[in-house]
């Protein structure tokens, strides 16, 4: 269960990132978003907006800290959506 | 990776940006004739990005009263608050601040910045949420860092999404310590704050107000916009600063729950770093005196405001929201900005220049502060210079 709703995030954070990435390179689990996919702290914030939107959710700063992959992005989101 | 590897971008950024000349983000005053006149580069200029609101800084009698006190009393204090930094004029000035804001409690800060840094660092802890504004001041951010605080960005002046956080919070809101601006330092616009302290009662939160920029320019006695929005009720905590209206440095912290003087042993922004110097808390005891009793300056500064905003709006530029104190001219590009900027300089007039991420929602601004002290021929110089420079400030490359 647990897999496939990282899948699900996974697929829909993939679409938001591709769209508000300044470098276009494919989208992996270990692709970090400030080497590989050219984020700065503005367009990070501009996309945590839509993540907020999307997901229903409020994202806490403070877990910018450990967001360096777009796994760490995915668990993350599982995590406040109250998933595994 | 060695240290300074690092700064290999920014030194590469800046050789792009500043091909030659004067850096914008160091510039240097090197004569300054008046509240709003200076020397930069050589040349005179009118000064119309120094936050110095009610031109305070050359007031006879703030000048007088500091001299006075640097001639008994030396040059500084050599200590923290806590040890042997609090002279007679520092609790003097605490008296008169809550005094001024109808407060129980006020507490002196050496700067704007460590006051937010202290006083929200010591409010708020683990276990708590702070909710702040996007547009908030990198004093904030960096305080919300500190306290250990769950952190939590709604986005600029925006009452829905405000409260949709709070809301989502659940009874971890009666923890919540909202954070917004009088007037926000970039764009110039008020924080919606009568609905903002609506939210606060509606979920049980806390309410702080950053009046940097709006105390001694908004509400009758100048207190600020919870003054002029008639919500200072509502607002748990104001903060503010000496180095804008006020026209010195330092800052402050009041509340109507007198819990607030316990900060004085947790605040490590106060406990450890020296204190003002004593002619600065006379100057500032002074200035405060002046915002309480010269409504005028307010009257004057308000006109000053509309001349330039009106004058720049008829020349088709686009600014800011509201007319404010701050007036800032959106420009298309960086480069634009910049060459908009030396320009401007050029023809004797320093404004600031502001890039992201200092400046909101990817902006390039050049940033204009008005003063009362600003005569009407200055504000039709300024406005008669951007006209003629408009067509190469704006024109795509």
């Amino acid at each position: 269960m647990a897999t496939s709703q990282y899948d699900t995030i996974f697929q829909q954070i993939e679409v938001l990132l591709q769209e508000h990435a300044q470098l276009q390179v494919p989208i992996q689990d270990d692709t970090d978003l400030i080497n590989d996919l050219g984020f700065d702290s503005l367009k990070l914030m501009e996309m945590l907006e839509d993540v907020e939107d999307i997901f229903d959710i409020t994202y806490p700063l403070n877990d910018l800290a450990n967001l360096h992959t777009v796994k760490d992005f995915v668990l993350q989101i599982q995590q406040i959506t109250g998933g595994e | 990776m060695g240290l300074l590897d690092k700064l290999v971008t920014i030194a590469t950024t800046r050789e792009t940006l500043l091909p030659e000349g004067i850096d914008p983000f160091n510039v240097v005053i090197e004569e300054i004739y008046s509240s709003t006149e200076g020397q930069i580069d050589g040349q005179r200029v009118i000064l119309a990005g120094t936050n110095n609101y009610l031109g305070l800084t050359f007031h006879p009698s703030c000048i007088e009263a500091a001299r006075k006190t640097l001639l008994e009393e030396g040059t500084g204090t050599t200590g923290s608050r806590m040890a042997n930094g609090t002279f007679s004029g520092h609790s003097a000035l605490e008296k008169e601040l809550a005094l001024f804001y109808g407060c129980q409690s006020a507490i002196v800060f050496s700067t704007g910045f460590v006051t937010n840094l202290g006083a929200i660092s010591s409010l708020a802890g683990p276990g708590d949420v702070i909710v702040l504004d996007a547009d908030s001041h990198a004093s904030i951010y960096d305080a919300c860092r500190m306290s250990g605080a769950e952190m939590i960005r709604f986005r600029h002046n925006n009452m829905v999404d405000l409260e949709k956080k709070l809301r989502r919070l659940g009874e971890k809101s009666t923890n919540a310590l909202i954070i917004v601006e009088g007037i926000y330092s970039m764009l110039g616009d008020c924080a919606p704050l009568a609905e903002i302290a609506a939210l606060k009662e509606k979920y049980g939160a806390w309410l702080m107000v950053d009046e940097a920029h709006s105390m001694g320019v908004l509400g009758k006695h100048g207190r600020g916009l919870a003054e002029a929005v008639g919500v200072e009720q509502d607002v748990d905590f104001t903060v503010g600063t000496f180095s804008k209206s006020l026209g010195a440095v330092g800052g402050y912290c009041v509340s109507t729950h007198p819990e607030l003087d316990l900060l004085r042993y947790t605040c490590r922004s106060y406990v450890f770093t020296a204190s003002p110097s004593p002619s600065t808390i006379s100057s500032v005891r002074e200035a405060l005196r002046v915002v309480s009793s010269q409504p005028q300056l307010r009257t004057k500064l308000w006109e000053n405001v509309e001349q330039l905003y009106r004058g720049l709006e008829q020349s088709g530029f686009e600014l800011g929201p509201d007319p404010s104190p701050i007036v800032a001219i959106r420009l298309p590009t960086k480069e634009k900005a910049l060459f908009a900027w030396k320009a401007i300089l050029e023809k004797g007039i320093y404004v600031n220049l502001v890039f992201p991420p200092a400046a909101p929602a990817g902006l390039f601004l050049l940033r204009c502060s008005i003063s009362a002290a600003h005569t009407p021929e200055q504000i039709s110089y300024i406005l008669k210079t951007f006209a003629e420079l408009k067509p190469m400030m704006t024109a795509a490359t």
